[in-house]
């Protein structure tokens, strides 16, 4: 077992809002219910967020006649510039990845950077990060 | 063979966490070589580089040509294909939840703004 070996995916986005209220959208269930996991034609039917580290989440959205659980735990939340927490799907895998939210006041709003890794936490392994950049470098070259 | 329907993704991208194999990939892209061709750039032994071609192809990233003594790589981009089709989702998904969490936020403060205007202020 090779650690750090699975991808991270990374994904950049700037706000007009400050990083406080940005921050919060992650947190507040009301807020969250209404864009985090939700799918344009699912319909949110819970929202459990315990907002402490070491606190759980479970956001389930229906999909049709299915309903898709979402749930982990929060592992740092450093508000309003950092969250990191757990994430697994059970109905699909049993795999727990991790995500990271960075968020960087700016002078108007702010930029939130988040990091997916596909991997379990005891994994994780920095100097892997970029999957997409060696990848599309490679595609580039194969294309 | 069950082995590798199971983790066929893992085992490619632990193939290309190596920086070495990385660049032996990027000059298959060019042509079939060797792997004695292979191994020169990087003053490594013959050995070490059929145990790089070993790892490359165990993850289906390339197919060995055997001509009487000698051993031709070339590149099998399939599970290639199907690590950045993987990695693309994901990249997809999240910038598809980060653009509506910019959507609630700017209905939230149109909403606001409304509100704001009903009670008598303007603009």
């Amino acid at each position: 077992m090779t650690p750090g070996t699975r991808p991270i995916v990374r994904v950049t986005h700037r706000f007009n809002a400050p990083a406080e209220r940005v921050f919060d959208s992650w947190l507040d269930p009301k807020t969250a219910g209404r864009w985090l996991f939700a799918t344009p034609t699912g319909r949110m039917v819970r929202v459990e967020i315990d907002a402490r580290i070491g606190g759980q989440f479970i956001i389930v959205e229906r999909r049709g006649a299915e309903d898709i659980e979402h749930r982990g735990e929060y592992l740092d939340i450093d508000r309003p510039r950092r969250l990191i927490f757990t994430f697994g799907v059970p109905k699909y895998s049993r795999d727990m990845t991790r995500v990271c939210v960075g968020i960087l006041p700016r002078e108007t709003g702010c930029e939130l950077t988040l990091t997916h890794e596909g991997v379990l936490p005891e994994f994780t392994d920095r100097t892997n990060a970029g999957w997409m950049e060696i990848l599309a470098k490679l595609a580039a070259d194969l294309a | 063979m069950i082995e590798r329907r199971a983790a066929p993704l893992d085992r490619v991208f632990q193939a290309l966490a190596d920086p070495t194999r990385r660049a032996m990939l990027r000059r298959l892209a060019k042509r079939e070589q060797s792997i004695g061709e292979l191994a020169a750039p990087f003053r490594m032994t013959f050995a070490a580089a059929s145990k790089h071609v070993k790892v490359l192809e165990r993850a289906r990233l390339l197919r060995r040509r055997i001509q009487g003594r000698s051993h031709f790589c070339r590149l099998e981009p399939a599970s290639f294909a199907a690590a950045v089709g993987w990695l693309r989702f994901y990249e997809r998904f999240w910038t598809g939840q980060l653009a509506a969490l910019d959507a609630v936020l700017r209905t939230e403060d149109t909403d606001a703004a409304i509100s704001s205007g009903k009670k008598g202020e303007n603009t």
